[in-house]
């Protein structure tokens, strides 16, 4: 089985996008993240789901954690606060991490050789330069073990 | 040999100050070649008091870094620190001088670094919530700790090197720089009144923010917290009480820092974290460089300068050593300088000269070495950590803005510092 054959569809956001829009699509269907295009339509990076919620806590608490302890319950609208000032180039990782990407007729040994060494919970499939989906390590998972009842 | 050490030596110096190369690199390649050159034998570099590494001042700083590494994770820091905004009732200038008065008490307690950065953290969280600027707060942060820091033999890496080397003991440095610690804290604190007088206006809504912090809640484990302030009161117990125990203070770190790690059941890659490995080493090729120039006769010759400059005069050269040393602390690390003056401050406190037995010079070294670091952005490593702190948090120092505030304090604490030795010495 090659990776084309069961890449799936997946919505893309530019580094100009608003870090809300993309952290909406990200919740939107419980994605583990999303992938964002330079503007010529080419991979950039994955932002992992991870990587939002970092950008949301303040780096002092990041520095010390027990100071999430001391400020108590934190309204929704503080957390986010943050995201509605910010575009998705503002959540990229900084040094930037290498891309997860595959290509089209990669195997899935090579795909999840890839995501378990950038640790990333999915990785762009793409076919010549041009993205046409990704692959998901849940995804992956299903096709390797099966369900339950298998 | 004596030429062959010098070059070594200023290659290796030029090299740590210029940040052309990782300074414990330099430092370890230069100790390196002034063995493999035969400048010193491993006798010279291992076993002598004089000439090797300083194994006093190595312990010492791991055993307290271990210390470090238990107290940290107790929450404390964040307890006093949250409890003291909201004694401030979250006026700002208040603020402000609490938490300069806490860093300035516990790094005298523990080292610079470490204290900038357990404060540094509270501090963004504090100015967030009654909405005022963090950068004046973690610039008088960063001074306060060098100020503080400079009262004891464990608050500032130099006064562990001048207390190995000169045999002054924890009560001395208490009772000779204490005062005039809280001297130049008491004028620091009206200093900053002025120089950041812009900077205290806050929203008198967010204000009340501060009080809904739950300090509390800082402290998971209150019964690690009492043993290691237990443990750390003995330890600075059996510092002051040197005279009775006659315990070198590195065998007191030592031996705190075991019985800390053994009643805490941490695991020890948590407390070992703390511990500086580079600077360990870094201290390590110091002690090696300078040694190769004390055994070549190049620290006799170079306090036979400062001798020769000074004249017979006791205050001309501690003017001459605290202004000299304050100058070059505020451009380059002010570890490798101490490193190198304090075999020569002790030729000449040992020598049967005018200049000997005046512990006066020692003091100078210290004043000028621990205050001179205040007056850059790179002038003292807690100024270095605070601006990177600051930097991730999203509010950056210039090094201008830095030395803007730096060099007045610096000027102003070595003001006082000047009459202080004069009179005093």
């Amino acid at each position: 089985m090659r990776v084309g054959d069961i890449v799936e569809e997946f919505p893309v956001v530019g580094v100009d996008t608003s870090a809300l829009v993309a952290a909406r699509l990200i919740a939107k269907d419980r994605r583990p993240g999303i992938v964002v295009t330079e503007a010529d339509g080419r991979p950039k990076a994955v932002l992992p789901a991870s990587q939002v919620v970092k950008f949301m806590v303040p780096g002092y608490v990041q520095s010390d954690p027990a100071l999430a302890r001391v400020m108590g319950e934190v309204s929704a609208d503080k957390l986010a606060e943050r995201l509605r000032r910010a575009t998705v180039a503002d959540l990229l990782p900084n040094p930037p991490m290498e891309l997860a990407v595959v290509k089209a007729d990669d195997t899935l040994m090579e795909a999840a050789a890839i995501m378990a060494r950038l640790r990333s919970p999915l990785c762009a499939v793409i076919e010549g330069t041009r993205i046409i989906g990704v692959l998901t390590a849940s995804h992956l998972l299903e096709l390797v073990c099966g369900d339950d009842r298998g | 040999m004596m030429v062959v050490a010098i070059v070594i030596f200023t290659v290796v110096y030029i090299l740590i100050a210029s940040e052309r190369i990782n300074r414990v690199a330099a430092a370890l390649g230069g100790a390196g070649l002034m063995l493999a050159l035969g400048v010193v034998g491993a006798d010279d570099a291992f076993f002598s008091q004089d000439t090797g590494i300083d194994w006093n001042v190595i312990f010492l700083l791991f055993g307290m870094m271990v210390i470090v590494g238990v107290l940290r994770q107790t929450g404390i820091f964040e307890y006093v620190a949250i409890w003291a905004a909201k004694r401030a009732g979250g006026r700002p200038f208040r603020v402000m001088v609490l938490l300069c008065l806490i860093t300035a008490v516990a790094s005298a307690a523990l080292d610079n670094v470490t204290t900038v950065l357990l404060i540094a953290p509270v501090t963004l969280l504090v100015c967030e919530q009654i909405g005022v600027r963090p950068v004046p707060f973690l610039i008088a942060e960063a001074l306060a700790s060098n100020i503080g820091g400079t009262a004891t033999l464990v608050g500032d890496p130099p006064n562990l090197i001048v207390a190995s080397r000169s045999g002054l003991g924890f009560n001395d440095f208490l009772v000779n720089m204490g005062p005039v610690v809280l001297l130049m804290l008491l004028a620091f604190v009206g200093l900053a009144r002025i120089l950041f007088r812009k900077d205290f206006v806050a929203d008198p809504e967010q204000v009340d923010r501060v009080m809904q912090l739950d300090e509390r809640e800082a402290i998971e484990n209150p019964s690690l917290l009492w043993r290691s302030l237990v443990v750390l009161a003995l330890v600075l117990a059996a510092f002051s009480l040197h005279g009775v125990l006659h315990l070198a203070p590195s065998v007191v770190a030592l031996l705190g820092a075991g019985v800390l790690v053994a009643i805490s059941r941490l695991r020890p890659e948590s407390y070992l974290a703390e511990v500086e490995w580079a600077t360990l080493l870094f201290f390590a090729g110091l002690f090696i460089l300078v040694g190769s120039l004390v055994k070549t006769g190049a620290i006799a010759r170079l306090a036979a300068a400062v001798g020769g400059v000074a004249g017979d005069s006791v205050p001309a050269a501690m003017m001459l050593i605290l202004w000299g040393s304050a100058a070059l602390s505020a451009i380059v690390d002010n570890i490798p300088f101490v490193a190198t003056m304090s075999p020569v401050v002790d030729q000449l406190v040992r020598g049967n000269g005018p200049l000997g037995g005046q512990n006066g010079l020692w003091w100078a070294l210290v004043l000028g070495a621990d205050l001179g670091g205040n007056a850059t952005a790179i002038g003292a490593s807690a100024n270095v950590v605070v601006a990177g702190i600051a930097k991730r948090s999203g509010h950056p120092i210039s090094f201008w803005e830095f030395t803007k505030y730096g060099s007045l304090v610096a000027v102003v604490t070595l003001g006082i510092a000047t009459p202080y030795l004069l009179l005093r010495y």
